[in-house]
């Protein structure tokens, strides 16, 4: 019973939507302002139902009710309730009806706190966010339905992936689909500017906000499935250019570029087109992603063909979606007129050329992700694209972007000269010089070298313009303040990533009960490995412990488990500090009582993700700043 | 009440809901667009004094970037007049009230009876929630059956209840039930396959001619179908073409998803096999296991029990690879697993790699593990190099 009022919940939200989408557009038509006023109402309806078809979802999974075929298939009662309540999105059906409910909760927040907004326009931009709910909640009941029925209730269900039973992965999904589906925001504003002919301050000013906290939580997500990929998979990376990371990373470079396009869309009506294109494409590669990855396109090409209605519901979706808001922008495009101008040398001119090697980086990872399935697809063979290719292409297309991003900030409106630049930074370069200097005789290694060398480029210019600031008293804004704080989180991510991959030490070796081994001035004595068994795995633990100069530093016990499924899993042993991270993972048994295992000495890699969060931080702070808290009077 | 009648009290709050706001209107701010533009233009202006201030623009551009302002709110207050506006407070007109509560009920009455299961939901709740636990596998049998009764054409539940009696061993039913099945879907590529693999099974392992054409079958229905592609390589290595086998199983390999575990029961068989087709395999390998059972087991259980003894690959998919079963009361402390105890011919101890070896205490002697049973295993052995290995259950 309660199964089916959570799906009929889920079928009055697709009524509100749609009546959130007819109902004020015949009040535009009409010009009824008590009409349109519904917006708001119809759209709370919506978020209501959908939050109860979700809330009856997980109470399906916590009381393991099996006649839910999505229930049966992603959850059994040997699972921990942690895993139960997290198996809600863990496949298909869940991970949709999440994003159904992220972007009702946007819509629901744009709603509460646009109060600035003119009612008008507002509701328009609702309108637009219905128009997309209408579009998820009809792929959703009629080719994802998480509450379809099993006509009898099976004893037990089948295994979680035994990936997703892991906290990483319980909080990296929404985080991550905040992210994306945070992106529908800026282009349901933009949507809404193009069909009213209206490209005007008040759009650019107010998506900014929104631009900010969904890049927010695309980078924190991304951040988390880095950190839970590293700990998880027992490889000990923290990115492979798969496909499916790709997937999120697209999305992040061009909304990258669009929170700095908006920057100077909004105060010198600059880049209109520009910010236009970038808040279409950014929510276009979010939707892209989201179902590449949730329709098994990216692993097997295959997909379409198993489910034919889901491919085709994605494609015409998409088309409409790509299709629909180019159309809006070539019929509105002459609109954007601007007379500004500005010189070759000047802040709009460093932020376009960030802008341009921003895209540039996202077209490469777009090649490399979707030709090879092109390919496969059209039955003209595989072929495999990975870390080089990505590493040739892409970090080059970056290292001028970095370097541009730090004398960014410093750089006039409009126009600058090379005379003044190098006036006011003569100082900072002349440390800057020095720092490389002394960084010369002091790496060896060429990549970690250059990494150094932006890293101190980076953080020498955030300081000093931070300093500079506060010394000529002039706007702290938070706005300010994140872009320093984001500016050094990339610092803090280059060192990182670069020191880890160039610095690192991966050693795979064979250990006897009682051997001694020295890995870059850590020793590690092996003490052996037991069995062990929890409720839905059993498996083995080793033991390892940790010496640093004649000191016990830490014992660490990895794991390797075996599902019920038969799935095996490789459970690391971490021991994490600011400056490295020692990382254990048990390999095979092999002759007697020894076993593969495979050390890791990590330098450094904590600053990948700590840089991530500074970033994700910045966005937050500059989503704050006093200026989205302007009065307007009537 | 009846899933109706809640669905009913659902419509009345939505519709009371949406009411109230169509006779209480929530009021528009007072923010106009023009004067939206109009402060954010001053904004503008103000920072870009402040920008003056700061040295972060020359003075001579101050000048042009403050006309641009003006020439840009100017534009912008010349194109609010072309935009959609609702100055206008009307009443709502009552036929969009008629229209708010006839599209109510019937838009999601409609979609929700397209989308509604189409057996009684609200008995098979009722059975389950009668439930206080997942049922054994004998209850749900029950329970499929009692459904069959009421609705003889759902091939589905056909297939589940093939599937439920394979669990319990009872493989003539379950072929009974598959042949049900089949009858009424014979276009099923995954249930061609369980109805094959039941029939292999119920055949000694032996690949008969039934089972062969409903692989074929299922392949010509969809060639990228992996369970078929997976009995098609095991089809292929009983007849020792190996290549064709791999090729099969790498066709598997490709269609699966990679998170699906059935890869690494993939990989695995496919490295088997390299082995296999590099080297001779042995038929001498034999692992001796001896068990001691404890005074506590021996007591709570009955002499009738069974304890089996097996060993399954350290990888994948548990499925035993040898086997022994004997009854507490015949066993003498020790068995030996060979290849003569292999489950399936293709895929026998010597050739097993890593494996692990369990020993089980059951009141059933099922090959599903059951809620009393009692196990212990031991660590990953290599069977071809490990001869002997005790087990202790306590």
């Amino acid at each position: 019973m309660l199964v089916e009022i959570g799906h009929f919940a889920l079928v009055l939200a697709l009524t509100f939507a749609v009546l959130q989408v007819i109902l004020p557009t015949i009040g535009f038509i009409n010009h009824n302002s008590n009409l349109v006023q519904l917006t708001k109402p119809l759209l709370w309806g919506q978020f209501f139902w959908i939050f109860v078809a979700f809330a009856v979802l997980m109470n399906a999974f916590l009381v393991d009710d099996f006649t839910v075929k999505y229930v049966a298939n992603n959850s059994n009662t040997e699972l921990p309730i942690l895993f139960k309540a997290s198996a809600v999105w863990g496949a298909h059906e869940g991970s949709l009806l999440l994003w159904a409910l992220i972007l009702t909760s946007w819509s629901v927040a744009v709603s509460l706190f646009s109060k600035r907004l003119p009612s008008d326009v507002l509701n328009h931009v609702l309108i637009i966010l219905g128009l997309i709910s209408i579009g998820f909640l009809l792929f959703l009941l009629f080719t994802s339905n998480p509450f379809e029925r099993l006509s009898f209730m099976p004893a037990q269900g089948r295994e979680l992936n035994p990936l997703l039973q892991d906290f990483g992965l319980a909080v990296h999904p929404p985080m991550l689909y905040m992210g994306y589906v945070g992106l529908a925001v800026p282009f349901a504003f933009v949507l809404s500017s193009l069909i009213r002919g209206q490209l005007d301050s008040t759009w650019l000013r107010w998506s900014r906000p929104w631009s900010l906290i969904a890049w927010a939580f695309l980078t924190f997500g991304i951040v988390l499935g880095s950190w839970w990929a590293y700990y998880e998979l027992g490889w000990g990376g923290w990115w492979f250019w798969d496909p499916v990371e790709n997937a999120s990373f697209m999305p992040w470079l061009i909304a990258t570029a669009l929170v700095h396009s908006l920057s100077v869309s909004e105060k010198r009506s600059a880049f209109k087109h520009w910010t236009v294109l970038l808040a279409i494409s950014g929510f276009s590669l979010s939707l892209l992603g989201t179902f590449l990855v949730r329709s098994g396109i990216l692993t097997s090409v295959h997909s379409f063909a198993a489910d034919p209605a889901r491919g085709l519901f994605i494609l015409v979706f998409l088309v409409i979606v790509i299709g629909g808001s180019l159309s809006l922008y070539a019929w509105r495009a002459t609109l954007m007129k601007s007379s500004n101008t500005f010189s070759l040398l000047s802040r709009e001119s460093g932020l376009l050329v960030n802008n341009i090697l921003l895209v540039a980086a996202m077209l490469s990872v777009f090649l490399g992700t979707l030709y090879p399935l092109l390919l496969d697809s059209l039955g003209l063979g595989k072929i495999s694209v990975g870390a080089p290719y990505f590493d040739a292409v892409f970090v080059p297309i970056m290292i001028p972007a970095v370097i541009v991003m730090a004398v960014g900030p410093f750089l006039r409106w409009k126009k600058d000269t090379v005379v003044r630049i190098s006036g006011i930074l003569k100082v900072t370069w002349i440390v800057v010089i020095m720092m490389i200097g002394v960084s010369v005789f002091l790496i060896d290694n060429l990549f970690v070298l250059l990494a150094t060398i932006l890293f101190i480029w980076i953080m020498v210019h955030s300081i000093v313009i931070f300093v500079q600031r506060y010394l000529s008293k002039g706007a702290m804004g938070w706005s300010f303040i994140g872009m320093v704080l984001a500016h050094i989180g990339i610092g803090v991510f280059i060192l990182g990533a670069t020191v880890t991959t160039q610095y690192g030490v991966e050693k795979d070796i064979k250990m006897e009960v009682g051997e001694t081994r020295e890995i870059e001035n850590y020793k590690f004595i092996f003490k052996g490995v037991n069995n062990f068994s929890e409720h839905n795995y059993q498996g083995f633990k080793g033991h390892v412990e940790v010496y640093f100069k004649g000191d016990k530093i830490t014992d660490l016990k990895p794991e390797k488990r075996n599902y019920v499924s038969g799935m095996p899993m490789t459970e690391a042993a971490i021991d994490p500090s600011f400056y490295r991270d020692i990382y254990v993972a048990l390999g095979e048994p092999l002759e007697k009582d020894a076993w593969s295992l495979r050390i890791y000495y990590k330098p450094l890699i904590r600053w990948i993700w700590l840089g991530g969060i500074l970033m994700s931080l910045g966005a937050l702070f500059a989503s704050f700043d006093r200026r989205y808290r302007l009065r307007v009077k009537s | 009440m009846t899933m109706y009648t809640y669905f009913g009290l659902m419509i009345a709050v939505s519709a009371i809901w949406t009411l109230w706001f169509v006779y209480r209107p929530l009021k528009a701010n007072k923010v106009n667009l023009e004067g939206s533009n109009i402060a954010l233009g001053k904004q503008k202006r103000s920072e870009l004094e402040q920008d003056l201030e700061q040295g972060l623009i020359d003075k001579s551009e101050f000048d042009k970037a403050k006309e641009e302002i003006t020439q840009t709110l100017a534009l912008e207050l010349s194109q609010a007049d072309g935009g959609l506006s609702t100055s206008s407070k009307q009443n709502i007109p009552y036929w969009i009230i008629v229209l708010v509560l006839i599209s109510l009920p019937v838009i999601s009455l409609v979609t929700y009876n397209y989308l509604a299961p189409k057996h009684d939901v609200e008995k098979v709740d009722r059975h389950s929630s009668q439930q206080s636990a997942p049922s054994s596998l004998e209850q749900s049998i029950a329970s499929i059956v009692q459904r069959l009764a009421d609705n003889p054409g759902d091939s589905e539940t056909w297939r589940v209840l093939g599937f439920a009696y394979f669990e319990l061993g009872n493989l003539e039913e379950s072929l009974n039930a598959y042949e049900q099945a089949y009858k009424l879907s014979p276009k099923d590529p995954e249930l061609l396959v369980e109805y094959a693999s039941t029939i292999i099974s119920a055949n000694d392992n032996k690949f008969v001619p039934q089972a062969v054409e409903l692989i074929k079958q299922a392949l010509e229905i969809n060639p990228d179908a992996a369970d078929a592609l997976y009995l098609s390589g095991m089809l292929a290595v009983s007849m020792k073409d190996f290549d064709l086998a791999k090729g099969l199983w790498r066709r598997a390999l490709a269609s699966l998803p990679d998170s699906s575990p059935d890869r690494k029961t993939l990989e695995n068989i496919l490295a088997e096999l390299e082995v296999i087709t590099n080297t001779t395999p042995t038929s001498s390998t034999s692992i001796t296991v001896s068990v001691d059972i404890s005074e506590q087991v021996r007591n709570s259980r009955s002499k009738d029990d069974y304890l089996m003894i097996y060993a399954k690959a350290a990888k994948g998919i548990p499925m035993p690879i040898a086997i022994q079963k004997v009854k507490l009361k015949d066993f003498s402390g020790k068995v030996v697993l060979t290849d003569t105890n292999s489950v399936m011919s293709s895929n026998k101890l010597s050739q097993a790699g890593d494996v692990i070896i369990v020993a089980r205490i059951s009141s059933s002697g099922l090959a599903k593990k059951e809620n009393n049973d009692i196990e212990t295993s031991s660590q990953i052995i290599k069977s071809s190099k490990i001869s002997k290995i005790n087990l202790y259950l306590k």
